[in-house]
């Protein structure tokens, strides 16, 4: 990047501050000296459309998809992005119909994993908490991963510094209110980034040529990149996804979390809106990759990771570049901080005030504190693996999988009455065993195991359609688009599917989880639990209402502090 | 110009359009929601 333009260091000193400075006087704001436990993991569950909208939408625009979308686009073509960003949008929809059952069964959790141990016990909580914070810590780290890269790309400082930075300026505006403030600055920063799309895409395309840029480089796509229905794109990029939305969706605790925090009528209207603000931002930023790829670019170093940074610097202004620089820092802060939350909710809820605790004893002042000192810790292990050489994508692969192989009983659960802890945690047990020598490739394929894997991945594509088709249109409908999904897609896919790992992988755990799950439920004779029982088990940490609590200290520092000379004359 | 140069023109550009259309729903609710716990006297969230 030596011959790019970059950012002087006090410029980016001055973004940074104004940045990181902006989103610590907006949390400022909204602090109270006494914070109430629910409000530090839910906001109490009572939050307006517009907040959580761009809440929604912030948190699931990070560094990484918009690198992402714009590599497929690089990579794939013209349809490379919407294979990456219509099915991320696709997670956020299809999440609100079984959000609003989840919100029905258990309107005053905080975390799925929570809503686990009300419906099954202590096995199933742990495993779905023990991979959100997994989940979280990878993501944070990723997040910091990019920033430290970005920052040394286009600032004369150096990485470490970079991470350090990101790291001291999400925790200093998140650690005092937590999820408010952690919301509550997701709507500057996506005001940031939005409008710094806005801007950009536009500014680029022109700059690199415009539409004539699409006579001249054409000759730079093969068929496949030129062709908007490209198998190649929707074999590598696309079907992966499709198969990783729904286990995303129902896995990842910062879109519970926020599903939790929204006001229970208003969850469709935010849902959408986030759909397409995170859609159409990703796919916006997916198309610098296709630009790059009709205007003959090659990323620095041959790595595509650099392409994003490498169209900035060479096609935008100075000032343009500023507001470049504070988009990627919006995405990353937004997630990162969403990360540090997720993680302090299940710690607070799940781990201290579940397990260790005991609901009925848990002191919401000691949660409070327990979800600083988990931000914290939570912050300082993503700066050592950030610093370290981990293989995120891999890592990142792995949960989703985990997540995949949850998806059926988590759902399972929430509607079917008869869904056992042991039918639960052992089809996920199962199914990651059935996962692992797929994804990795540790067994030979070419065989019958082959055959086995593909018949099961092919039951795998029904698993993920029905339930797709479940959320928004029942049961019935889910019955028939699963089955015929099977059976059509079955000449295509035995044979073939297990050339492309990933995609089988996550199939097989799609399969696997669902096929156990129902083969132990049914034979169950245990009573059916009655979803009741949910909304008496979770609730409230804190039943102190901190807002009056927070007057009466405030009235009370007021009369114990020294008279002001006004004050004595009169 | 050709039809599929103006197609994909089209293509690049409508999504800041649809980026813009969504950012002005939030920005609206916000603001509104902003001036509704302004007049009742409480914090936003």
């Amino acid at each position: 990047m030596d011959n790019l333009q970059t950012l002087a260091g006090p410029v980016a000193v001055l973004l940074m501050l104004l940045f990181f400075g902006g989103s610590l006087y907006m949390s400022l704001r909204i602090r109270k000296r006494t914070e109430n436990a629910d409000g530090y993991m839910t906001g109490g569950g009572k939050i307006g459309f517009g907040i959580s909208a761009a809440s929604m939408t912030a948190t699931w625009i990070w560094a990484a998809s918009m690198y992402a979308s714009a590599t497929s686009g690089y990579t794939y073509g013209i349809s490379g992005p919407i294979h990456y960003g219509l099915w991320g949008a696709l997670m956020i929809l299809l999440i609100y119909p079984f959000g609003r059952r989840i919100r029905q069964v258990a309107p005053k959790a905080h975390t799925i994993a929570e809503v686990m141990f009300a419906r099954h016990g202590r096995s199933s909580q742990l495993m779905l908490a023990g991979s959100n914070v997994l989940g979280s810590v990878i993501s944070l780290t990723s997040n910091l991963i990019a920033g430290g890269a970005l920052i040394d790309m286009l600032s004369p400082f150096t990485f470490t510094q970079g991470i350090l930075a990101i790291g001291a300026g999400v925790l200093l505006y998140t650690l005092w209110s937590g999820f408010r403030a952690s919301v509550l600055t997701d709507f500057a920063q996506v005001c940031a980034m939005l409008g710094a799309v806005i801007v950009i895409i536009p500014v680029v395309f022109f700059a690199a040529g415009g539409p004539s840029l699409f006579e001249t480089g054409a000759s730079n796509l093969t068929p496949q990149q030129a062709d908007f229905f490209s198998s190649d794109a929707f074999f590598n990029q696309g079907a992966p996804y499709i198969a990783a939305v729904l286990a995303y969706a129902i896995g990842n605790q910062t879109i519970a979390q926020r599903l939790f925090a929204v006001r229970e009528d208003l969850i469709k209207k935010t849902f959408i809106t986030a759909t397409f603000g995170y859609g159409a931002t990703i796919i916006g930023i997916g198309m610098l990759g296709v630009i790059a790829l009709y205007a003959g670019i090659t990323p620095v170093g041959g790595d595509v990771n650099n392409l994003i940074p490498q169209m900035a610097a060479t096609y935008l202004s100075p000032l343009l570049l500023c507001i470049f620089f504070v988009m990627i820092i919006g995405s990353l802060s937004s997630t990162a901080d969403a990360d540090l939350t997720a993680l302090s909710s299940i710690v607070m809820a799940d781990i201290y005030g579940q397990n260790i605790a005991g609901k009925k004893k848990a002191n919401p002042r000691t949660m409070v504190l327990i979800g600083r000192i988990t931000m914290i810790v939570a912050m300082v292990a993503g700066l050592y693996f950030a610093g370290s050489q981990f293989n995120i994508l891999d890592l990142l692969v792995f949960v989703g999988a985990l997540w995949g192989a949850l998806v059926f009983p988590v759902i399972a659960s929430f509607y079917w009455n008869r869904v056992t802890n042991l039918a639960f945690s052992v089809s996920v047990v199962v199914a990651l065993a059935a996962f692992l020598p797929v994804r990795f490739e540790w067994v030979d394929l070419d065989g019958p195991l082959g055959v086995v894997s593909d018949v099961l991945s092919t039951v795998g594509i029904g698993v993920v359609l029905g339930l797709m088709a479940f959320g928004f249109f029942g049961k019935r409908v889910a019955l028939i688009v699963g089955t015929v999904a099977t059976l059509a897609s079955a000449p295509f896919a035995i044979g073939f599917l297990h050339t492309y790992p990933v995609l089988s992988g996550s199939l097989i755990a799609y399969a696997v989880s669902t096929i156990v799950c129902v083969a132990l439920t049914l034979p169950s004779r245990k009573p059916d639990f009655d979803f009741e029982l949910i909304k008496q088990r979770t609730g409230d940490f804190d039943s102190v209402d901190t807002d009056e609590l927070n007057a009466e200290l405030a009235q009370l520092t007021d009369a114990d502090r020294p008279l002001t000379a006004d004050e004595e004359r009169r | 110009m050709e039809m599929s140069t103006i197609a994909l023109t089209a293509y690049v550009l409508v999504w800041p359009l649809i980026v813009a259309g969504t950012l002005t729903v939030i920005v609206r609710a916000f603001v509104k929601e902003a001036r509704a716990a302004k007049s009742e006297g409480r914090s936003i969230i």
